[in-house]
């Protein structure tokens, strides 16, 4: 029997544990994790969150070396069956702050796919996976991309949101233009290497986490006046869990400042925003909640991405967005359907009928 | 219509015209360092305008006397930059305070000025409000938006008590701490990029200020927003409200949700103006932004922000106008038009 696809998720998130993924590493580099650990501090070190370690109180699976996001059988059974989704994307976001060296991180975000690959991708039909690359050596991350892009169920290539350089930086053009030549487009997570040199380390998770969405606007505004979408024509970007409706304004003040400023960028070859309108989708996770509903209807017209939004839960995090609530009723029924569905199934080339049993 | 300009910038141009304000260890120090004033003071880009007024004959031809302007509130922005010399930086804030009281303040009771302070120690910063604070022509304390610690953090509370026992408001204006990367992940590679920058930072800035509870203690404190946008404001405040209503037990002192506290005390310049060609999408903005209560008009004189708040007002109502030009900064800064204006406690 076949069923029509009616909703894609694409934000799930599958996490290992480190013993789950030392089975997968050469014995230098088992070693290397059991004497030394990772030399990257989690950013939950420093803004620990309010409760319940900041996941959802049912997602821990009580099975012996399992947390929140390692057990397919509990995800399949709260997220895919419960809510009648017809394909997740998963991210899995352990590679995301790596800056190890080079081997291990190779090595680490290797283990990553291996992984996902065996223990999620092969569980269940409905699972579709992002490649993990060691972002900060693009070499390595083109060699992990070129692994994988045979294999449909990997339909992108993961990288943080936050690195060690600006997301517009010639440096990480290798990796998109990888991305770009095996069809995958660049899934940009929430997360990584946030150093907070604008205005310096805020104090509370709270705002970190809503910082997410404005660390993202800078990197937009970098990936656009960078040059990038010139550089590598094919490129498409989903920024990830970092919210929705900053779109607009960013896309007025960047056209703004370019209409003043065009010679401080004779590459770019039109206005920025429409950039953004060619090549950057948005998840809708965590959507933001005006107290008037239509007016998040209008930040999304405002920013031109109706056909470039895709739903995301954020399984099994805190803050998911639950496929029943999380789109205000005064969306109507077509653009619903995009985000819910249609945008995701034609930026990732997904059947739109798949088989049921 | 009459107008309040709430940034208008005065720069000398260069540290000698401090010298008589400054002891005999800083001109020296000023003197064979070869200190120069930086190129903050001098406009962005190069090409367009012409370098801050130095003087008071420049400010009154080519800013006063023109138009229609009541009041204008000079921000002096030569000591935002790079020194990391705590010593330095607290000398060079009197010095330009001193300054701009004789050369400007003085001669046209029309202006009124920032307090320029050390950046760097807000225990100076806390002494030099002490010393000019009681001075009326001065109305708020000048704080650049780019911060080693966020503005709001506890280390500033006493900067922001000092202010408040003079009946001084907080400003916030783009720039300040180059050498410094102004992103999460390092430098921007294009003035364009850079100048857009002081958006993102001015948002962390506002969460900071309502996280860390400061309105809670300081009830009557408003802060200015200068030259860092506003079109970001609605997106931001729907996300804050979403993410307090999760997670409020970590700053359980929030008595009522962000927004509020952020619509309360939070003032915004209007240059620049990035927004939108379509006028049917500039009336939405206007209504998510709940009306324009929170606008303050500025030239930014000598900068150029492009044509933003002309379209702006043309889609205002005349009472509305009035509260852009007007109304907000008169009653931020506690200004009237007649008789002799002051400022209210």
């Amino acid at each position: 029997m076949r069923r029509r696809v009616e909703l894609v998720d694409c934000d799930v998130h599958a996490q290992a544990t480190e013993a789950m993924l030392a089975q997968y590493l050469s014995a230098p580099a088992r070693r290397l994790l059991e004497r030394y650990g990772r030399r990257t501090p989690r950013v939950t070190e420093w803004y620990p969150r309010a409760r319940n370690a900041g996941m959802r109180l049912d997602a821990w699976p009580g099975k012996p070396g399992h947390i929140w996001g390692s057990d397919p059988e509990l995800m399949r059974a709260q997220l895919l069956d419960e809510f009648g989704i017809d394909y997740a994307v998963l991210e899995v976001l352990s590679g995301q702050d790596c800056y190890d060296h080079p081997d291990f991180a190779a090595e680490w975000n290797q283990a990553i796919n291996q992984w996902q690959l065996e223990e999620w991708l092969s569980f269940d039909p409905r699972l579709r996976g992002t490649i993990a690359v060691a972002h900060e050596y693009p070499a390595l991350a083109v060699a992990e991309i070129e692994r994988h892009a045979g294999d449909e169920r990997f339909v992108a290539v993961l990288l943080p949101a936050s690195a060690a350089e600006q997301l517009g930086s010639p440096k990480y053009w290798p990796i998109y233009e990888a991305a770009a030549a095996h069809g995958r487009p660049v899934a940009f997570h929430t997360g990584g290497y946030v150093d907070h040199r604008g205005a310096g380390y805020p104090s509370y998770y709270l705002e970190y986490h809503v910082g997410n969405g404005i660390v993202m606007q800078s990197q937009l505004a970098s990936l656009v006046a960078g040059g990038t979408f010139d550089a590598v024509p094919g490129l498409r970007v989903v920024l990830t869990e970092c919210g929705v409706a900053w779109a607009a304004a960013l896309q007025w003040s960047l056209d703004a400042a370019w209409e003043l400023m065009r010679d401080d960028h004779p590459r770019l070859e039109r206005r920025p925003s429409e950039y953004v309108r060619e090549h950057v989708w948005f998840t809708t996770q965590p959507i933001e909640e005006p107290d008037d509903p239509k007016q998040l209807v209008w930040a999304i017209e405002q920013a031109g991405i109706g056909e470039r939004l895709l739903f995301a839960t954020d399984y099994p995090h805190w803050d998911f967005d639950s496929p029943k609530q999380a789109l205000p009723r005064a969306m109507n029924a077509s653009l619903r359907r995009a985000i819910l569905c249609e945008n995701a199934l034609a930026l990732y080339g997904l059947p739109p009928e798949r088989a049921v049993t | 219509m009459d107008a309040i300009d709430c940034d208008v910038h005065c720069a000398p141009e260069s540290y000698e015209a401090l010298f008589p304000h400054l002891n005999e260890y800083w001109r020296q120090y000023i003197t064979e360092a070869g200190i120069r004033v930086n190129g903050m003071a001098h406009a962005y880009p190069r090409t367009i305008g012409a370098p801050a007024p130095a003087n008071y004959p420049e400010l009154a031809d080519r800013v006063l006397n023109r138009g229609h302007v009541r009041f204008v509130i000079l921000n002096c922005l030569t000591g935002f930059e790079t020194h990391r010399n705590a010593y330095f930086a607290a000398a060079v804030a009197s010095g330009l305070n001193d300054w701009v009281r004789e050369e400007f303040l003085a001669r046209d009771e029309r202006l009124r000025a920032s307090i320029v302070v050390s950046t760097i120690s807000p225990e100076d910063a806390v002494a030099e409000i002490e010393r000019v604070g009681e001075d009326r022509r001065f109305v708020q304390v000048l704080l650049p938006v780019r911060s080693d610690l966020p503005w709001g953090h506890k280390n500033n509370h006493a900067v922001f008590a000092a202010a408040r026992e003079r009946g001084l408001q907080v400003a916030l204006h783009a720039w300040g701490r180059a050498g410094r990367a102004p992103t999460p992940s390092g430098f921007t590679t294009t003035y364009l990029e850079d100048y857009l920058s002081n958006q993102p930072i001015a948002q962390a800035q506002v969460l900071s200020f309502v996280s860390e509870g400061v309105f809670d203690r300081f009830p009557d404190l408003r802060v200015l927003l200068i030259e860092c946008g506003f079109a970001w404001l609605p997106p931001l405040l729907w996300r804050f409200d979403k993410d307090w209503k999760g997670v409020w037990r970590e700053v359980p002192w929030l008595g009522r949700r962000p927004s509020e506290y952020v619509r309360e005390h939070f003032r915004a310049t209007t240059a620049p103006a990035h927004l939108p060609r379509d006028p049917v999408l500039l009336d939405q903005l206007i209504e998510m932004l709940d009306g324009p209560g929170m606008l303050a008009y500025a030239s930014d004189y000598p900068h150029e922000h492009g044509d933003g708040l002309p379209a702006l007002l043309e889609r205002l109502s005349d009472e509305q106008r009035r509260s852009v030009m007007w109304s907000t900064a008169a009653e931020l800064y506690g200004l009237r038009r007649d008789p002799a204006p002051s400022r209210g406690a």
